[in-house]
């Protein structure tokens, strides 16, 4: 239960409109895939409890909502994220030739400046192959990043990236500890202990 | 741009401020398309927050106009208005560095002063110059390995001056121009700081929608007041009462039954109307401390306040005490900007298409109603558009002068009451001139400001002038002469000036065709209770029968994990949605909504100090990770 899980972390997947971000996403999460999803609506984060060397952690996995397509991804969504998955599309080479764009936003934006980044090529039960596994490989080790190939379809190499993203983020000290008691809003109220005697209760 | 976008939406938003946004996500959420677009690069309008470079380049951008060049194919029948009015501008900008332009150990630091402003004047404008629109030349020095020559020169002298990040706060003669631009990205600098009440409207909104998973919040922590020339803590706590060695034990026996009997008072009014809430105060004969304590920190009135509204005023404040923090105020984490930013996200998560830096030419209208957005060279369809009143077209607005908010952002090398404990401060600083000013003073755990530096933020109703309409306050808070290095007060290192536009009271619905809706900008309120009111006015009117943010499903539901506990977690939860969901649940399936208990991420435990020790102890590790790479 919560007291077991080591932390959470902010995880975030980026990359152009169309390379299925969401499908990695989903199959992740529930182990589905919808061939004929279009366009994400209706996809904000998603959480997962995985176990890495012992330690539970919770994954909040984040989808752009679909604000990619005109390059919209509000600042606040990168905020505090220890990882970010970049997907491209092996059968299309305009979305790999993007990436160069999408690392330069997460370093724009990025408040942490040890994320941890990885390349994930998708769609590899495709035929069509326009990106060599050579060239991404290339391409990943210039920027420091992992790099792993991925079928959403097949489920090939999903569970494994989630996995080596998070391996790296545990092994990297100082990215993942909890940041601080900061107040998110929720149903309850946080009255802390020495504000419960405020005016009200003297009266 | 790779994609073209639709042409034809629900509801057409433009402008990113904080009532287009709440209009924008609300119209979403009830399954609208809305396409939500803004000219700027960035969100928010005059509700955004930047780090500095960007900040600096807004004096610039200042003057930009929108293009009006019509490239569309609008024909005669169509009456064809461009974009634009004086209303989107900042006005009377100023901004002054009161350090070194870099650490030149061979110059003598009066020198330095003496010839500061010269010199940086010209650095400010070169620098702006470059890249008005994307990364910053900055941002790529401290990333990475795609230097230039000239660069790489520049880091090298930055990192001689500064081997170790950590002294960037140890003195205040050490701070540079330069160092406090190398930590650009560690300020975020809001154009309109807010405060929420922690049981006001806003943040009960953001509760019931469930927006609040997208920000955090921190409570503001002390509350000042200044009284006879002195900087002194409003009791917001019965241990602040009985620490506050100013407030004799009478006067909070005075207090106390003011504060019980003002629910009272506000039933049978024992004055009578047009009496000020001072007159009403003194009639209760409170003493002079008191007196200033509840008309001008924790009402937040002025001398010319109104019985009736100071109540109102007062009551509030109470009610909102004791929920999150120790004051009734909560601040969010990384600046105000987060905020609309927020609801964008909640409006693009339920299918809003956002689309930033576009050109927006102008409306056409047909039989004087709006029909469509030029927008490059598209031309897009709506029934109805919502728009901020700076981007809407000359002709929609009358008015002759409008009002000022007068705004200063600075940063300083200290708090203005100095405590072991870092503390976020709201000072309510009563002017002669009878304005309230407004004072925000942010530290690090704000995540707007670096370590050992704060950020002063200080909002008035204002003239044309505003380093004149602060001037009574910031001199009082700060050294007057620069380099009176005895002063205990902090020192101004760096201070920006300027006005935003405050379109509140302006007649927005006279002039405009029934299905145009204009938003104003930022009005003087503390908080966003009046936006929030604005943004549902606006949204009722389009959309008369339609619930106003329902509570969004939490997408995270599904927890998949080993054990099996868990999974019974969700199949409960499930269940009591299912049940609770009262017909309106249909939308919430289709878009998978079990929503799962509140404590996934949303209770976390409130600032405890021996927390804010763990956090310190965090921040110094990260820090000293930074140094060792």
């Amino acid at each position: 239960m919560d007291e077991d899980i080591l932390t959470t972390l902010k995880i975030l997947i980026i990359g152009e409109s169309g390379v299925g971000k969401s499908s990695i996403l989903l199959r992740f999460i529930d182990d589905n895939f919808d061939p004929d999803q279009t366009l994400t609506i209706g996809v904000d984060f998603k959480t997962k409890r995985v176990t890495v060397e012992e330690n539970c952690v919770k994954l909040a996995i984040w989808d752009t909502a679909g604000q990619e397509r005109f390059r919209t991804l509000t600042p606040s969504y990168y905020r505090d994220a220890q990882g970010a998955i970049l997907v491209f599309d092996v059968s299309n080479y305009s979305t790999f030739s993007r990436l160069d764009t999408w690392l330069n936003e997460l370093d724009t934006y990025s408040t942490k400046h040890n994320i941890v980044k990885m390349i994930v090529g998708n769609k590899i039960d495709k035929d069509k192959r326009e990106v060599s596994r050579e060239e991404a490989m290339k391409f990943a080790r210039r920027h420091q990043t992992l790099y792993i190939e991925a079928s959403a379809k097949t489920k090939d190499g999903v569970q494994t990236a989630f996995e080596e993203l998070v391996h790296k983020i545990i092994q990297t000290p100082g990215l993942w500890e909890s940041y601080g008691p900061n107040l998110q809003l929720g149903e309850k109220d946080h009255v802390s202990q020495n504000s419960s005697c405020s005016y009200c209760s003297l009266l | 741009m790779d994609y073209d976008l639709p042409t034809e939406f629900d509801l057409i938003v433009v402008g990113t401020g904080l009532i287009e946004s709440i209009i924008s996500a609300a119209a979403s959420r009830i399954g609208k398309q809305v396409l939500h677009v803004d000219v700027n690069n960035y969100y928010g309008g005059h509700w955004a927050s930047f780090n500095l470079e960007d900040f600096l380049k807004l004096k610039q951008a200042d003057s930009k106009s929108v293009d009006i060049a019509l490239e569309g194919d609008s024909n005669d029948k169509d009456h064809f208005l461009p974009i634009g009015n004086s209303l989107n501008q900042l006005q009377h900008f100023e901004i002054d560095w009161n350090v070194p332009d870099r650490d030149n150990k061979s110059d003598s630091l009066i020198e330095k002063n003496e010839t500061h402003d010269e010199v940086e004047e010209i650095k400010v404008n070169k620098d702006c110059q470059q890249d008005v629109l994307g990364v910053t030349k900055e941002e790529n020095v401290e990333v990475g390995p795609q230097l230039g020559e000239k660069e790489l020169k520049e880091k090298c002298d930055t990192e001689e001056i500064q081997p170790v990040k950590d002294e960037i706060e140890q003195k205040c003669d050490e701070i540079t121009q330069e160092s406090l631009r190398k930590d650009s990205r560690k300020f975020v600098i809001d154009l309109c700081p807010k405060l929420q009440f922690a049981r006001g409207d806003f943040v009960e909104l953001l509760i019931s929608s469930n927006i609040a998973r997208y920000a955090e919040f921190r409570s503001i922590s002390r509350v000042l007041t200044w009284i006879n020339g002195n900087l002194e803590v409003v009791p917001c706590s019965r241990s602040d009462v009985f620490a506050n060695n100013k407030v004799s034990v009478i006067e909070k026996r005075m207090l106390m039954k003011l504060l019980t009997s003002i629910e009272e008072d506000e039933k049978n009014p024992s004055v009578t109307e047009g009496t000020t809430f001072k007159d009403f105060l003194k009639s209760k004969k409170l003493s002079e401390n008191i007196l200033h304590f509840v008309l001008y920190a924790l009402s937040m009135s002025t001398n010319e306040t109104l019985w009736l509204e100071g109540i109102k005023k007062t009551k509030r404040f109470l009610n909102s005490l004791g929920r999150f923090g120790k004051t009734p105020f909560l601040f969010s984490m990384y600046g105000s900007g987060e905020i609309t930013q927020a609801f964008c996200r909640l409006s693009a998560v339920f299918g809003g298409v956002f689309a930033l830096n576009q050109k927006l030419h102008g409306l056409v209208l047909k039989n004087n109603k709006f029909e469509s957005l030029l927008c490059g060279k598209q031309k897009i369809l709506s029934p109805h558009i919502v728009m901020n009143v700076g981007l809407a077209p000359e002709s929609f607005l009358k008015y002759d002068k409008t009002k000022l908010l007068s705004r200063a952002s600075l940063i300083t090398n200290k708090s203005l009451v100095n405590s072991e404990k870092e503390h976020m401060t709201l000072l309510l600083y009563p002017a002669a001139n009878n304005k309230l000013c407004t004072v925000l003073e942010l530290g690090s755990l704000t995540g707007t400001c670096p370590k050992n530096l704060f950020l002063v933020h200080i909002t008035t109703k204002g003239s044309d002038d505003p380093k004149e309409d602060l001037r009574e306050c910031i001199e009082s808070l700060f050294p007057v002469e620069a380099g009176s290095e005895t002063s205990e007060k902090p020192k101004i290192l760096w201070s920006s000036y300027f006005s935003i536009p405050d379109t509140n009271e302006l007649n927005l619905n006279s002039f405009v065709p029934s299905n145009v809706f204009l938003c104003p900008g930022p009005d003087s309120d503390l908080d966003y209770d009046l936006s929030l009111k604005k943004a549902r006015e606006i949204f009722s009117s389009i959309y008369p029968n339609e619930e106003f943010l329902p509570r969004a499903p939490d997408s995270d539901e599904i927890v998949i994990g080993d054990d099996t506990e868990a999974a019974k977690e969700v199949t409960d939860h499930s269940d009591s949605v299912l049940n609770n969901s009262d017909g309106t649940s249909e939308t919430e399936i289709a878009l998978e909504a079990r929503a799962s208990g509140s404590d996934l991420d949303i209770s976390s435990d409130v600032c405890e100090p021996t927390e804010q020790e763990n956090l310190k102890d965090v921040e110094q590790c990260s820090e000293a990770k930074e140094n060792m790479q």
